[in-house]
Parts: C-alpha cells; sequence; structure tokens
C-alpha cells in the first residue's frame, strides 16, 4: 500500500497531502516527520536523486524537484524499490505538466493538472499507470497511444 | 479574488505570488455556487475544483453539510461537455466520497458513462463507481465491470482491475466470481494490465495453494511484461518455495528462475530476486554466491535506493562476505543507509567487531534524528545481550548519550535498553544503575524520573551499598516537583524496609518530607513512618508490612481501575476485596497489537520471567490452584487447534513440584456463536503417573475474545513425569443474530477434538542462561560429572541434530553455539538450565558427522549440583 503522498515548499509547507488508510490522528506526525527528514537531508540534494529512509516498517523514499520537495510512504509490497519506482513516475509526470523542474510558482499554477496525473498514478494506495505520456493524454481523456 | 497588479515583466514578484494566496474555505464554497448557473463557465467552474482540491489536499476538511452541498451543486456539471472539466468533476466526486444516500444523484450519470463509447469515460467511470459504491449497486454494475476486465482498451481494463483489488476488502464474494476474465487478463499484451491482473488473480486465490503454484509455474515459464509484474511472480514464487517445504539441496524447484532473474535488466526485479533468494529456507552458499554477487555491486552502487535495498536484504542472513563494503557504507551521505548499515553490522557482526564499530557509531550518532538513534540503540542492547561480556563498553555508550540532548522516546529507549541489562546480566547492575541516578539528576521528564525511581527502590537495596544511592534519591525531594516527589519518599522507605541498617537515617529524611507542600508526599511519608515503626529503631521490618507497602496488589489494575471508577463516595469504604480477580479475556485484536519489542520501565517486561510472573498471578488467584506452590515453569503455548478452524485452542503447561496444571486458551472465531460452559475433558490413560484433581470450566466464550478453562493433575512430588494426554473440547453453543449480537435462549451441547498433548522431559528443565560458561562450568566442578556417547543416525546436516537435541533438552544454548557454520563437519554446543528442584545443570554437547553416510555422533557430557540430575539428562537423551 502506498500509505501517503507529500508535496512541500522549500520552507515546509504543504502543497499537496494525500493519505490512503492512515489514521487522521497520525497524519499529522508523519507530516512533520517527513517535513522534518527532508529539512535534514535535502539541501544540496541535486533534482530527482532519490533518498531513502526507514521508519517503523514503513519506507520512504523522497527527492527535490525544483523548489517541490518530493515523499513518497509505503509498506509492504510498496517497499523502497517500488517506491522509487512511483516517485519516477511522478516527478516525470510533473516534470511534464510544468516542462521543467518548478518554481513554486509554477507548481501551483499547474495545480489542476497535478492533481489529476496524481490521480492516475495512484489510485487509493495501489499504482495504476507508469508512463507519462500516457498519462499526459489521460487527464485530458484521451485514449493511450498504443491503444 | 482580487488580482495585486503586477508588470509583467517583473518576473521576482510573478515567482512569489502565489494563485492560491489568501485562500479561504468560506469563499471558495461561495464560488462553488457557479456550478448551478445555467451557462456554464467551464474554465472557471475548473479553476474553483482545482482550488477546492487544493483546500483538501492540505488536510482541510469539510463539514458534511459543505461536503453535501458542493457534491450535489458539481454533479450538474455532467451537463457540460468540456471535456477537461469531466476529468476534474471525476477527480473532485472521489474526493468528495459522498455517503451513501447521496451517491445515488450520480449513479445514473455515471452508468451513462460506464457505457459510453467512448473509452476514457468509461475508465474513469469505473474508477468513481468503485470508489463510491456499496454492495447492492455493486450487483448491479458486476456484469459491466467483468466486461471492463477484458476490453481492448487497457485503461479501463487496468480501472477495473484495480477496482476489484479494492473491492475484494469489501465484497470479496462478488470479486471472486471474475477469476476467468481476471484469469485472461494475465495473459494480456499490455504490461501493465498484466501487472494488475496478476495482483488481483493471486488475492483472488492466495488461499489455494494449488491454484497459486499452478499460476507461478505457468507464468515463470511465459512471458512476463513488466518489471513490476516480474517482481510480483518473484514474490508468489517464493512463497511456492516456502509451503512446497522442499528444502533438498540441488533440486530446490524455481531455483533456476529466481537466479535467471538476477540478470534481469531491471534493477528492481534483479534485488527483488536476490532477496528471495537470500531468504530461502537453509540456501546452501551454493544457491547464495550468485545473489551475494549482485547484493555487493549494489552496495557500491551510485543510487541510495539500490545502496539502502542492498544493506536491508543482507539482514537476514549473516553475508560475513559483505561485511567489508558494507563498513564503507557507514560515513555514506544518506543517513537513512547509513543507520541500516550500523544496524546490520551490529547484529552480524562478531564480537572482536565490537569495539571497532562502537567508535564508528559514536562518531555518527549526532548527525541522525530521534527516530534513526532509537533503532540503534535498540541494536545495541540485543548486542549487548549477545555480548555479555562486552557490556563495559556498551553501558558506557549508552550512558554518553543518555546525558546528550534528545526527546522523550529517545531517552526512554535508551533508559529501558539500561534497565533491560541491568535486568538480564548481574555484573552491570551496579554501574548501570549509577548511570541512571546521575541522569535522574537532571532529567526533565516527571515519567522517566518516577519510574527509574521505582526500579531503584527495587534493585537498590540489593546492592553490596545501598547508602551511596540515597544521595541521589533525597535530591529529587528537594529539587523536583510533587509527583517525582512522590515516588522519591516512596523509594526511600523501600531502603528504609529493606535495608534496616540504613533505617534511622532514612526516617530522619522522611520525617522531613512531612513539611513537604504537596498532599500526597505528605501523606505517603506519614504512611511509611507510621507502618514501618518510625520510632528509629532498628528493628526488622515485619514482613506482612513490607507485603503491604509495596507487594503486588494482589487485583488486575483494569479491575481496580474500572471498581474505583464505579466507587460512589459515601459512608461505606472502599473495600480492595471487592475488586474482582479474574483476569477478564482481552479481545484478540488487542492481543495483537502488543508490542513484542522487550519493554523495559514502563510497561511489565514481557520476557519469559515476566511471562511466569504473569501466570503466577493469574493461578494463584484461582482458589482451587492456590496451594501448589511456587510455579516452577510455564511453556509456551502448544498449539491443539489447525490454523483457521471454527474454535482456536492453544495449552499452556505450567509445571509445580507435584502438580501440572493446563491452561486452555480457547478462542472462538465464529461470529454467529456463543459458547457456554467451556471445558476441555482429557483421557490420561497414556500417562499413567498423572491423576486429575481439578478444573475449572468457561463459563462464557463469545466471538473473538479469547478465554481460558484449567486442568489440574497431580504426580508423584518432584519426579519428572511424562505423558500423553488426549483432549476434547465439551461446550454449549449457542446461535447469535449477528444484527443484534444476542443469543439465543437455548443452546446445544457439542464437542470437538482437538490434537493430543504431551508433557515431556524438557518441560522440567528451565532455560536459564549463564553469561560466562567456561566459568560456570569451571566452578560447577566435576563431582557429578556424567559422560557418554551417542549414535544419533542419519541426518541431514549438523543443523538439525543440534536443534533436535537443544529442543528434546528444552536448555538454554550459551554463547550463540546452536549455529552451525555451514558445511562443517564437527561442533560444540554448550547448554544451561534449571532442573526441576532449582538444579543448576550445564551440558556439554559434541558432535560429529560422517560425509558420505551422514551418521551424527554425539558425546554428551553433563554437570549438575546432584549425580541424579545429571544421570536423568542421560536418560531424556538415551529414551529422546
Amino acid at each position: 500500500m502506498i500509505l501517503a503522498v507529500l508535496f512541500a515548499n522549500s520552507e515546509g509547507n504543504i502543497l499537496v497531502e494525500r493519505f490512503n488508510g492512515v489514521p487522521a490522528e497520525e497524519r499529522l506526525h508523519w507530516r512533520s516527520f517527513l517535513v522534518k527528514l527532508g529539512a535534514d537531508n535535502l539541501r544540496g540534494v541535486k533534482n530527482e536523486e532519490l533518498l531513502v529512509a526507514c521508519h517503523k516498517s514503513v519506507y520512504i523514499v523522497y527527492t527535490v524537484l525544483g523548489d517541490v520537495s518530493i515523499y513518497v510512504v509505503g509498506k509492504d509490497e510498496y517497499d523502497e524499490l517500488a517506491l522509487s519506482e512511483v516517485i519516477f513516475v511522478i516527478t516525470s509526470a510533473v516534470k511534464d505538466v510544468c516542462g521543467k523542474p518548478p518554481t513554486e510558482r509554477l507548481f501551483l499554477d499547474k495545480y489542476g493538472r497535478i492533481c489529476l496525473c496524481l490521480d492516475e498514478i495512484v489510485w487509493k494506495g495501489l499504482l495504476e499507470n507508469t508512463e507519462k505520456d500516457r498519462i499526459k493524454r489521460l487527464i485530458r481523456l484521451k485514449p493511450p497511444t498504443e491503444f | 479574488m482580487a488580482q495585486p497588479l503586477v508588470k509583467k515583466d517583473d518576473d521576482r514578484d510573478d515567482e512569489e505570488y502565489s494563485p492560491f494566496l489568501g485562500i479561504e474555505k468560506g469563499a471558495v464554497l461561495q464560488e462553488a455556487r457557479v456550478f448551478n448557473d445555467p451557462q456554464l463557465d467551464a474554465r472557471r467552474c475548473s479553476q474553483v475544483i482545482t482550488k477546492l482540491l487544493y483546500l483538501l489536499n492540505q488536510g482541510e476538511t469539510f463539514t458534511k453539510v459543505e461536503a453535501t452541498e458542493v457534491f450535489f451543486s458539481v454533479t450538474k456539471l455532467f451537463q457540460s461537455r468540456d471535456i477537461g472539466l469531466r476529468r476534474m468533476v471525476y477527480l473532485i466526486i472521489k474526493e468528495l466520497s459522498p455517503s451513501a444516500d447521496e451517491v445515488i444523484i450520480v449513479t445514473s450519470s455515471l452508468m451513462k458513462d460506464m457505457n459510453s463509447k467512448t473509452d476514457m469515460y468509461r475508465a474513469n467511470a469505473i474508477r468513481v463507481l468503485c470508489r463510491i459504491t456499496d454492495g447492492t449497486l455493486l450487483t448491479q454494475i458486476e456484469r459491466y465491470l467483468k466486461q471492463a476486465i477484458v476490453d481492448k482498451n487497457p485503461v479501463v481494463a487496468s480501472a477495473a482491475l484495480v477496482s476489484g483489488i479494492h473491492l475484494l476488502q469489501t465484497n470479496p464474494e462478488i470479486v471472486k466470481r471474475w477469476s476467468n476474465e481476471v484469469q485472461e487478463a494475465v495473459q494480456s499484451r499490455a504490461a501493465l494490465v498484466q501487472f494488475h491482473a496478476l495482483a488481483l488473480l493471486h488475492q483472488i486465490r492466495q488461499n489455494d495453494r494449488l491454484a497459486v503454484s499452478k499460476l507461478v509455474t505457468s507464468l515463470t515459464r511465459g512471458t512476463v511484461r513488466s518489471p513490476l509484474a516480474q517482481c510480483l511472480l518473484i514474490r508468489y514464487t517464493s512463497q511456492v518455495i516456502r509451503e512446497s517445504g522442499n528444502a533438498q539441496a540441488g533440486d530446490r524447484p524455481f531455483y533456476d528462475y529466481l537466479e535467471a532473474c538476477l540478470r534481469h535488466k531491471a534493477e528492481m526485479v534483479i534485488l527483488e530476486a536476490a532477496r528471495a533468494i537470500t531468504e530461502l529456507h537453509g540456501v546452501t552458499p551454493r544457491e547464495l554466491t550468485p545473489a551475494i554477487t549482485v547484493l555487493q555491486l549494489f552496495l557500491s552502487s551510485s543510487k541510495p535506493v539500490l545502496r539502502f535495498a542492498a544493506v536491508a536484504m543482507t539482514h537476514p542472513v549473516p553475508v560475513t562476505n559483505c561485511n567489508i563494503d558494507m563498513e564503507s557504507l557507514i560515513s555514506d551521505q544518506n543517513r537513512s543507509i547509513a543507520t541500516l548499515a550500523i544496524t546490520t553490522l551490529l547484529k552480524t557482526g562478531n564480537e572482536s567487531s565490537v569495539d571497532r564499530l562502537m567508535k564508528q557509531i559514536t562518531n555518527f550518532m549526532s548527525d541522525i534524528a530521534d527516530e534513526f538513534k532509537i533503532v540503534v540503540v535498540e541494536a545495541i542492547r540485543s548486542l549487548c545481550l549477545k555480548f555479555p561480556l562486552k557490556f563495559r563498553a556498551l553501558m558506557n555508550f549508552l550512558s554518553n548519550i543518555l546525558r546528550e540532548e534528545g526527546g522523550f522516546e529517545y531517552k526512554k529507549a535508551i533508559v529501558d535498553s539500561i534497565v533491560i541489562l541491568i535486568r538480564d546480566i548481574p555484573d552491570a547492575k551496579e554501574s548501570g544503575l549509577l548511570h541512571l541516578c546521575e541522569f535522574i539528576e537532571d532529567c526533565e521528564f516527571t515519567y522517566l524520573s518516577t519510574q527509574i525511581l521505582h526500579f531503584l527502590g527495587i534493585e537498590g537495596p540489593k546492592t553490596s551499598d545501598p547508602s551511596k544511592y540515597i544521595r541521589y534519591i533525597y535530591n529529587r525531594v528537594h529539587l523536583e516537583n510533587a509527583t517525582v516527589r512522590a515516588s522519591a519518599v516512596s523509594t526511600l522507605a523501600k531502603f528504609g524496609a529493606m535495608v534496616d541498617s540504613l533505617k534511622p537515617r532514612v526516617f530522619i529524611l522522611l520525617r522531613r518530607c512531612l513539611f513537604d507542600s504537596d498532599d500526597e508526599v505528605r501523606d505517603r511519608a506519614t504512611l511509611y513512618l507510621n507502618t514501618l515503626g518510625g520510632d528509629g529503631s532498628v528493628v526488622e521490618t515485619d514482613n506482612d508490612v513490607k507485603d503491604f507497602l509495596f507487594g503486588s496488589l494482589d487485583v488486575p489494575l483494569v479491575n481496580l481501575e474500572t471498581s474505583l471508577k464505579n466507587y460512589e463516595a459515601s459512608e461505606e469504604p472502599f473495600d480492595i476485596n471487592s475488586v474482582p480477580k479474574e483476569v477478564k479475556s482481552q479481545p484478540l485484536a488487542e492481543k495483537k497489537a502488543q508490542s513484542k519489542k522487550p519493554t523495559g520501565l514502563g510497561a511489565p517486561p514481557t520476557g519469559p520471567a515476566s511471562t511466569v510472573a504473569a501466570y503466577e498471578t493469574l493461578l494463584s488467584s484461582i482458589p482451587e490452584f492456590s496451594n501448589f506452590g511456587k510455579l516452577f515453569k510455564s511453556s509456551a503455548p502448544v498449539e491443539l487447534t489447525e490454523p483457521e478452524t471454527e474454535y482456536a485452542v492453544n495449552v499452556v503447561k505450567h509445571i509445580f513440584d507435584s502438580h501440572v496444571v493446563f491452561q486452555y486458551n480457547c478462542t472462538n472465531t465464529i461470529p454467529e456463536q456463543l459458547l457456554e460452559d467451556v471445558i476441555v475433558v482429557v483421557d490420561a490413560s497414556e500417562a499413567e503417573e498423572f491423576s486429575e484433581v481439578a478444573s475449572r470450566s468457561l463459563r462464557s466464550l463469545p466471538y473473538d475474545t479469547p478465554g481460558q478453562t484449567f486442568l489440574a493433575f497431580e504426580k508423584p512430588e518432584g519426579v519428572p513425569a511424562v505423558g500423553k494426554f488426549t483432549n476434547l473440547l465439551r461446550f454449549i453453543v449457542k446461535e447469535v443474530d449477528p444484527t443484534t449480537g444476542e443469543a439465543e435462549e437455548d443452546g446445544v451441547e457439542d464437542e470437538y477434538q482437538l490434537e493430543d498433548l504431551e508433557v515431556v522431559a524438557a518441560d522440567y528443565i528451565l532455560k536459564v542462561p549463564v553469561f560466562n560458561f567456561k566459568n560456570a562450568w569451571d566452578s560447577m566442578g566435576a563431582d557429578f560429572e556424567r559422560v557418554d556417547e551417542y549414535g544419533l543416525g542419519p541426518r541431514e546436516n549438523l543443523t538439525e541434530a543440534v536443534n533436535a537435541v537443544i529442543n528434546l533438552l528444552g536448555m538454554q544454548p550459551c554463547e550463540g553455539t546452536e549455529v552451525v557454520a555451514s558445511n562443517s563437519r564437527s561442533h560444540t554446543c554448550v547448554l544451561s538450565g534449571v532442573y526441576i528442584g532449582n538444579v543448576k545443570v550445564l551440558v556439554r554437547l559434541l558432535f560429529g558427522i560422517d560425509s558420505s553416510s551422514k551418521e551424527v555422533a554425539m558425546k554428551l557430557t553433563v554437570r549438575s549440583e546432584d549425580g541424579a540430575v545429571s544421570d536423568a539428562i542421560h536418560e531424556i537423551v538415551a529414551s529422546g
């Protein structure tokens, strides 16, 4: 299960926060834990370089893209390897929508599109689509090209 | 929203301005009224939906009324032909997750979309419907979903399959009917469809071993189109291997497939295969080699995720070849990898590497967050228990980090570790207690201070010089808050009660506490002074008084708490005898949730000693068993039923000097039944030395709430009598109405056959470790040494023979000698234990295996404090 997908800006403010199967009372804890993890480790990290952590049998893969840091949390079958696949899909979709690694402003400008991409990629905790070109078409309700 | 004036060429300002600046829920909800306009402005509607999404994604919640209002307006947007807006509508409906009575509004629109000629409408409508649907609606749309699974468009098929995975949780019966379609989808040419279909098919069939095995066999031979599906297949394959239990070296099924995956082009697949190989049961070095080679490569990969995965995989096996690669990872930029590398090294390293590792860890601790520090502390705790001779270095490390900055959880983990070390390693006691004393001199956590004071009260008086702790304790009375002061008073009193020479001086201190500003502190001091005989004379405190003040309450705390809550203030004082002593059975879920980790101070420790204490309390609360004397040993629970049967029963054997009590833990797994008057009927005709003396039935056993029934047997005193018992569960079953949860008046008597139970020689030996076997062996002396040689017959390998003997004797392996180096032809294993009658026993086993015939020979040397016991051990082996 992919437990959470979280986007934060460089100051640690949340831009997107989507949880699956995480009780409401634990969400705040996860939010602050992830943001702190980013603050401790993400300084100076190159775009899309993946970092990884594991906390209470839960895996976390996170990275930076432009002004935005992205965190993906999973457990069981979604271990660090599967999550790195998930975050790869997310970063490429976001880059595709924004045309480049986004500034915070650009990210917020494209907010609706990014939400649609996330909806295509992670659905209630399961990975659904993995190709950015297909996702790009799907969010416009166009069938995939190979079909 | 008012737009600030921004010059177009002023990029900087432009960057800083957020489109959601000053966004406010109320205003957005107002804006959502545009959804009701007769002339829909698709662009504007999309913008408003984006704002709603932004609010939801920030963790904002809508009240029921707000959500309903937005939901109803959103449904109007189905009228629009704008494709972008339609996509947004699908998303926002899922996010709003309307309640069952509202769903009906959109059902017809979605059903229409589900049959639309536009594929993408179909896919999205499926996803939305499955998100908001309930069982009744599902049966209506089932036909369409089955069609969708085999749809030509991969997006539609995937949408239906992933929906199936979700729906399987809520409506398994319906989804299981789709297995033919899902089976077809597994053969799909579209990579993702195959991935999703494989996951769903496995979930549908996971309880059918044969079907899973067939699935794996056919797919490992066929084509798997995506790395993700390949990873799933590897996992299912290892499951099949595990369940087939065929550990024959050389012809392990599917090994070739796993090995071939090590050469796959996707790193994810390679690592998954390597993990599967390292986790194989009884893996041989030859099988392991290719996996180790790829793991070593990944340990030095440039990608942190791969390094991390490789380190994590070396956890289950002592892959010492990787240790050198791993030591370089302690300085890894990514602190999580460094933490994992350290903890792995601590687990797999040997005694000689401890000091070197500790040095490296010290440099590294300041760099990581508390959460990871806790992991390191826990690893050090288990390391110390593994190599007790190294306790000085490890205890010093713990005390050093205890002085540094850190949050409550981290400090608690350290304190817990020190406490466990003090409990388990006698030599560590004095230094450990002093470290704790120093810590409470400057401790900001009331909880930890009180817990440490309590612990000091128990352990301190038993040390060689109890007086040195008094200063630390009395300082608390001056410097701390009322809670800590009260604890300190109790601890002082304990010293006074236990150490007669300190009594007069402790009383002086206690008298000073009579002037404390807090009621509780004064009350405690008064109570102790009066009951302990505050006249200052050096007299031994009466045992009854000690029991009253410091003994256990004799009633379960939960029961006491409930009784106190129910007590209404009146003329009649609260009577502790009115508190029920029976331990109320815990719901199953709660039991499962209990942590398996050893706990230090807080809860009663879950280690073996404390389990015995818990059993002791339980048994002594039952009048029939209260005169059996001291409990010698309680076995681990023995299952008497297969997993997943109607009733789950296991039994714990409690051994007393001249009695044996069977505690049957029963769980009723059928929601529609209530069992009453549950008892186990035992036939002891194959246990001649035992005669049944008492029994205690279980009055009621509701669904999923375990309960216990007991049977007691008398046996000759001090004799390790053995025998076999057949068990039959007898009860009255009553039907329960699942809607109301009420049981019917009348029940029917019924029986349920359980597995047989044996009392064996090992039940009379306690596993008690010694920390320096050689010292213990030498000091025991050869007075009652008995030596003999035995042939154990042909065995697969030495490990099997060693485990068999350890299990037969039920003794504690010492110094890690239960682990046999692979392929070795001889092995020495040392065991220690306490035989019934409290006689210490040490055993040295020397094994040898013949490389061709696989015959194992064993030399058994026993030393004990009693010749008869040494003989008895030989007898156990000879008859086993």
